[in-house]
């Protein structure tokens, strides 16, 4: 066998360029396969896109008013749609104990007695709110709604007592707050989650596909033929991680042009060449990764619950879902070796932030080194298993 | 149908997954992991949020009022930009979340009894995060406003400074914190976690377990020999349910004792429950290993049909109640949406079968039908 490097380079490269050819070919052979991959680059996306919500809607709500009061009323008419729904009232402490527990309503407000006397007497009056917090981030949404509807109801009361209007109003010191939410002003969640869950998809599939065509080779035994060919490891596995990336690059242009933009309506602020492009210096990273995996595995159960073992911690550490700032710091320092983390910032900073180069620089770095040190490692360890 | 037949293949089976070392530590290492990376790494808390400030002012008061953020656990003080131009790559490149920029004149229109307008600016990548931090700010702001309002009342009207802050707020609201009276979110995730885990490791087992067998062609052992159907999916499938009953009482250990959710419930009953519901989510992957042919496949469809569901059908992240009706029905086509139920209900509110008898039934029911679809759906005599 010559060595490759005493190969005239045209030969190396037909080489390179068959063996890609080659596994194009086999995926476009496997129907279930593209299906699947067209279905996570589309369907997945748009269901994940459009379902998941974190706002608090319709929160189930029962009363007991003990007063019934035109005060009482008012207050409780304040607890309307959109977040919260009155489902009427009972007359019972332990009727509402009863349904918290069945889970048929979330809070319970208990309105006192005299609620309207002691107003109007100048006392102060406590409401009490009975709150299920079994879903911490519920609970915690709908007491933050609450408190604001009864501030909102206490500070008009107090301007109707004081007799403030709103030209008095403007001779006492306050705060005005202006709020401006930037690069998603109506705080649409699909534009969170369609990128994020395309970046998920993305991950996955650069982990599982160059992995699997390496590995079904080793399962099949075909891996036999190709080592008696005169190609070298690096020319073996590089054309499946060319193959894979070209299809990922691909359902991502679906995804972008299908999904993202005209279903979702998504801006996009910056330059989507440069998403294109860092996407493949992802993808080519991730699979290095996947490669690894390869060389682990003998078979392809083994290689999908590695996958998932990779993905999973990928995923933690990739600041979509909690940021840098939200996690203990051994966690924080560890994200700096997750790709999907660099990718995260570039993807959002790209496609919302509208950032270019000269923001992202650093992440961008960061992605390139990262990268290039976890693919060599995968064709070390494939080439030294192959040797 | 033959005991002794099913045996024989249950034998087998646990041999080939015994004997697949990588296979075998994954099949228990996954579970595990789901529940450490997920309990601890999917934390929805909104704390320390880094925000700088554009002081305009450089007063006392504008000092006193970013302390109010600096010194809440909700924010974390980065520093002092010099304009807004600044501020512009601090936030496109995530260094900051949140911007005030206090206005010049701040402390001299306060103290002449004047309103002053502060600006906040927030990014607003991850909707549910700009929300929460939103609601952050209108609390220190309204909290200082009432301040300033008691202040001013008692300075023009002669009131104590006592009854100048009872007139302003008359109603308060006073909050009780069923089931996680201290709002752990730890409690919640990893308890409701159980959900999401029991789902897809049974699956994934049996989906790889029958699709392995069909790649690899072993399975025209099965097809030639006088093994029926039912004795092969039952002695395939039992090693698989058993290796999921073990997870449970894992991850069961890991939500108590690494996460310290409290366990109220009947711990009898919750295991049985969590059986059934593993017997059900195995069926799942039954069901895609007939339809499948490549492992390739059975992952990736099984992985569809199982994180889906259990993350966002089930009320685990995104509330019920906020879908639309369409999505609700929806949800409630999946077997995770009682399984969850009945994991919270039994953790953290003390529930037993008297209150959660249905969802039992629901997944009871769920898991006949799933098994029986597969008996039929599966063939030895393939067409291909």
């Amino acid at each position: 066998m010559t060595s490759p490097r005493s190969l005239p380079m045209g030969l190396w490269w037909r080489r390179l360029w068959v063996m890609t050819a080659k596994e194009l070919l086999q995926l476009s052979r496997d129907p279930v396969l593209l299906i699947i991959i067209a279905w996570f680059f589309t369907a997945d996306i748009y269901i994940i896109g459009s379902g998941v919500s974190m706002e608090l809607r319709n929160a189930t709500l029962r009363v007991i008013d003990a007063d019934h009061s035109a005060a009482s009323r008012e207050l409780i008419h304040r607890f309307r749609p959109p977040h919260f729904r009155l489902q009427g009232e009972i007359f019972a402490h332990q009727e509402g104990t009863r349904l918290l527990d069945a889970g048929e309503s979330m809070l319970v407000l208990e309105i006192p007695a005299h609620f309207e006397r002691d107003l109007q007497a100048g006392r102060s009056v406590d409401v009490q709110l009975q709150v299920d917090t079994s879903n911490t981030v519920l609970g915690t949404l709908a007491t933050g709604y609450a408190s604001r509807i009864v501030a909102g109801f206490s500070e008009d009361r107090v301007r109707r007592e004081l007799g403030l209007t709103d030209q008095q109003l403007a001779a006492v010191p306050r705060i005005e707050e202006r709020q401006r939410v930037w690069y998603n002003p109506n705080q649409t969640d699909p534009w969170f989650m369609a990128i994020s869950e395309l970046m998920t998809v993305v991950t996955m599939l650069s982990l599982m596909l160059p992995a699997a065509a390496t590995v079904r080779e080793k399962e099949r035994g075909t891996i036999e033929q190709l080592m008696v060919s005169p190609l070298s490891p690096f020319q073996i596995l590089f054309p499946k991680v060319i193959a894979m990336t070209l299809a990922i690059l691909g359902g991502t242009a679906v995804a972008v042009f299908l999904i993202l933009i005209p279903v979702f309506q998504i801006p996009i602020k910056g330059s989507l060449g440069l998403f294109f492009a860092i996407t493949a210096v992802y993808v080519l990273a991730t699979s290095g990764l996947g490669l690894f995996i390869a060389t682990l595995s003998r078979n392809l159960g083994q290689v999908s619950m590695l996958v998932i073992v990779v993905l999973l911690p990928m995923l933690l550490l990739s600041g979509s879902w909690t940021p840098p700032e939200a996690m203990p710091e051994p966690l924080r320092a560890a994200m700096v070796i997750s790709p999907l983390y660099y990718y995260i910032e570039l993807g959002y900073g790209i496609l919302l932030k509208g950032a270019g180069l000269d923001v992202l620089w650093d992440s961008l770095l960061g992605l390139a080194v990262l990268g290039s040190v976890i693919f060599s490692f995968g064709v070390w360890r494939f080439r030294r298993q192959l040797g | 149908m033959k005991l002794a037949r099913v045996r024989t293949i249950a034998c087998k089976e646990w041999r080939e997954i015994l004997r697949d070392r990588l296979f075998f530590t994954t099949a228990f290492v996954v579970p595990l992991l789901i529940m450490l990376v997920l309990g601890y790494g999917l934390s929805l808390d909104v704390e320390n949020i880094p925000f700088a400030v554009v002081d305009h002012d450089r007063s006392a008061l504008s000092r006193d009022y970013v302390h109010r953020f600096s010194d809440s656990r909700y924010f974390d003080f980065r520093g002092y930009a010099t304009s807004e131009r600044a501020l512009d790559p601090l936030l496109a490149d995530s260094r900051i979340r949140l911007a005030l920029i206090i206005p010049a004149q701040f402390q001299e229109r306060l103290l002449a009894d004047r309103p002053v307008a502060v600006q906040a600016l927030i990014d607003g990548i991850f909707p549910f995060r700009a929300q929460t931090t939103k609601g952050y700010l209108s609390a220190i702001n309204g909290q200082l406003n009432r301040e300033l309002l008691s202040d001013y009342l008692a300075r023009t009207r002669g009131l104590t400074p006592e009854r100048a802050a009872e007139l302003i707020s008359p109603v308060r609201l006073q909050q009780r914190y069923l089931y996680n009276q201290a709002i752990e979110s730890d409690w919640s995730m990893a308890s409701g976690l159980l959900t999401l885990v029991l789902m897809v490791s049974p699956a994934f087992l049996t989906a790889l377990g029958v699709v392995r067998e069909k790649e690899s062609g072993s399975i025209y052992n099965i097809y030639a020999s006088t093994v029926s159907r039912g004795e092969f999916i039952l002695g395939k499938l039992t090693p698989y349910v058993g290796v999921s009953a073990f997870n449970i009482l894992i991850v069961w250990w890991v939500a108590t004792e690494a996460f310290g959710a409290p366990f109220k419930g009947d711990p009898l009953f919750f295991f049985l429950a969590s059986l059934i519901y593993v017997i059900c989510t195995a069926g799942i992957g039954l069901l895609v290993s007939i339809l499948v042919r490549t492992q390739v496949a059975a992952v990736l469809v099984t992985m569809v049909i199982t994180f889906i569901p259990a993350m966002l059908y089930s009320g685990l992240l995104v509330p019920l109640e906020s879908m639309g009706p369409a999505a609700r029905s929806e949800a409630y086509l999946f077997p995770p949406v009682y399984f969850l139920q009945i994991a919270w209900g039994s953790f953290l509110k003390g529930l037993g079968i008297d209150a959660l008898w249905f969802q039992v039934a629901v997944l009871a029911g769920y898991a006949a039908l799933l098994w029986t679809v597969g008996l039929f759906a599966f063939s030895k005599r393939p067409r291909r």
